[in-house]
């Protein structure tokens, strides 16, 4: 594979029709962010789905995930994917809204194997559970760490921390 | 009390408990000892997270048979500081020299990267003026950043000992006096501000900086000279590690790693900010993504450091530092909305992703570190290889632990 970035010369206009076009139904209020970004809203249903289409996508080929950002919007929760396509030299920002009572959402690791540690961070920092990850172990925190200190309702308790 | 001390009967913690179960897996799978009757004939070592090699307090489990690595799991987290949760509880003014301490070895980069984001969602637009001092100043991190690179990685491949280790060491002041200079500290800044820098050059810097830039190429080709040719450097670093570029595609690898692979990604030309688009210097790249490849590449572009440092010197324009009034924006209250950008410090992309909910905190902000994604490869690469060349190869990712754990 020839990895030359910006091989496809498009305008963002022409992106976001592409994207319109193959993922109607899909992606919900794209927008374009100058100069380069690409910003849509997506059910987490949906997610595993279309971050495979979006990697396979002749034209675009979203292939390098960025990184992975949890978000506390405080009804919900929000895993944003940040996705790189070589091709346009262009970036997607998917944002998949993640209920707060139950937060789960499929993890996308099979897709983009760099997911494997921002989503690992994702849980240990927010506690959004991703389904189907090969290893969903705290990363930053200590293993007995007790609850997810991100979250805006996170209550700091001493007798969380036995050993200070 | 006993949770303080370490007894025979201490419990693994999860790390070690994953590498003890993927070595009964093995065995339950039938891959494994050749003799029969034996247990497979591996054993789990720590290496970290108190190790001279590993540039921090990186642990790595490495399950070992005989010399041979079968598995590695990075474990890190150790030098974690709550940089995001402290974000929340500060303006963005008071968050710029937490930056500084993230990647601790290129503080200016990433002070620029947050800054720019910040600019990015209030519409603040530095001066000219301004713009030039960051590139030069970023580019000078580079350099020194670079020096520590190259040097602590020659020091773990043992043929010269130290002494390259010293050699950079010692003219990474050079550099770093320069910066200090400049905003009044050797490593943590706090010098980058919304809409421009904090002081302007003091007089006479812009001579002694040419002086600087002028002995560089120089001295560069001083340390090229004591390893370049060097059979025992070539021996243990030629052909070992080698990242493909699908690696680089599927892990995000970003910064020299990846352009030692033949990857042309460079933010500043793939993503131009700043006045670099009207810079003149090369992307440094190499072909076979190994060990020397990447200590290569870094050369390079130090020289191109160089290059673009003379360039700026000459074009630097008169005027303002700071656009607006004359002081920086203490209070700035960003609109609703989020943003990310990406900025090219020495080790890859790194950025800052912003939610703003219009007052004067973030309301959340998440580091995108190079190291911290260039680390997840890090099982794939060592897999197969000995014991010693795990030295190597992770001194050639250079890896900075403040930027990982945050």
């Amino acid at each position: 594979m020839g990895l030359e970035v910006g091989t496809l010369k498009v305008t963002m206009d022409e992106i976001a029709a592409d994207l319109a076009r193959d993922f109607a139904g899909d992606l919900e209020d794209v927008r374009i962010q100058e100069p380069d970004t690409i910003v849509a809203r997506l059910a987490r249903e949906k997610l595993k789905d279309v971050a495979r289409r979006l990697k396979a996508h002749e034209d675009l080929a979203y292939e390098t995930l960025n990184f992975v950002a949890a978000v506390d919007l405080g009804a919900q929760l929000e895993s944003v994917y940040h996705v790189y396509s070589w091709r346009t030299n262009t970036w997607i920002e998917l944002h998949v809204p993640v209920p707060r009572a139950k937060a789960e959402v499929d993890t996308v690791t099979d897709v983009w194997p760099a997911a494997d540690w921002h989503e690992r961070e994702a849980w240990d920092m927010m506690g959004i559970r991703y389904l189907g990850h090969p290893d969903l172990r705290r990363i930053l925190l200590k293993d007995d760490f007790v609850g997810h200190p991100l979250r805006k309702d996170y209550v700091d308790l001493a007798e969380n921390h036995p050993h200070v | 009390m006993s949770d303080f001390f370490l007894t025979a009967e201490a419990e693994p913690d999860e790390a070690v408990k994953l590498a003890l179960r993927r070595i009964d897996e093995a065995q339950a799978a039938g891959q494994g000892s050749d003799v029969e009757g034996l247990r497979l004939n591996e054993v789990v070592v720590n290496m970290g997270p108190q190790h001279p090699s590993t540039h921090g307090v990186l642990r790595l489990v490495v399950t070992l048979d005989g010399e041979l690595i079968k598995d590695v799991i990075p474990v890190v987290g150790y030098l974690h500081r709550c940089k995001e949760k402290l974000a929340e509880k500060r303006t963005y003014f008071q968050y710029i020299p937490i930056l500084d301490r993230t990647e601790y070895v290129a503080g200016m980069n990433c002070e620029w990267a947050y800054v720019m984001t910040v600019e990015k969602l209030t519409g603040i637009r530095p001066t000219r003026r301004a713009e030039f001092i960051r590139v030069i100043v970023g580019e000078l991190s580079r350099i020194a950043s670079h020096l520590v690179a190259v040097g602590t990685f020659t020091a773990d491949l043992a043929p010269l000992g130290t002494a390259m280790a010293f050699y950079t060491f010692r003219d990474r002041e050079l550099i770093l006096d320069l910066l200090e200079e400049v905003s009044g500290g050797r490593m943590m800044y706090n010098y980058l501000r919304f809409g421009g820098v904090r002081y302007d050059l003091p007089s006479g810097w812009v001579e002694q900086c040419r002086d600087v830039m002028k002995r560089m190429p120089k001295l560069i080709d001083e340390y090229a000279s004591l390893v370049d040719d060097n059979a025992i450097f070539l021996q243990r670093t030629v052909g070992k590690g080698v990242i493909s570029q699908q690696d680089v595609v599927d892990y995000g690898i970003t910064g020299p790693n990846a352009r030692a692979s033949g990857v042309e990604l460079d933010l500043r030309r793939t993503r131009p900010y700043s006045v670099y688009p009207e810079l003149d210097f090369e992307v440094c790249t190499a072909q076979h993504g190994d060990v020397f490849d990447r200590y290569r590449v870094r050369m390079d572009e130090m020289r191109q450091s160089v290059r673009i440092i003379e360039q700026c010197l000459d074009m630097l324009p008169r005027g303002p530092v700071q656009s607006g009034s004359l002081r920086a924006p203490y209070v700035v209250t960003p609109p609703p909305g989020s943003c990310y950008v990406g900025q090219e410090n020495p080790r890859g992309e790194y950025g800052t992703y912003i939610v703003s909910d219009g007052s004067r905190y973030p309301y959340r902000l998440k580091y995108r570190d190079p190291c911290f994604c260039n680390l997840q490869l890090f099982p794939k690469l060592l897999r197969g290889n000995k014991i010693a060349d795990a030295v190597s190869i992770s001194g050639s990712m250079d890896l900075v632990l403040g930027g990982i754990d945050r």
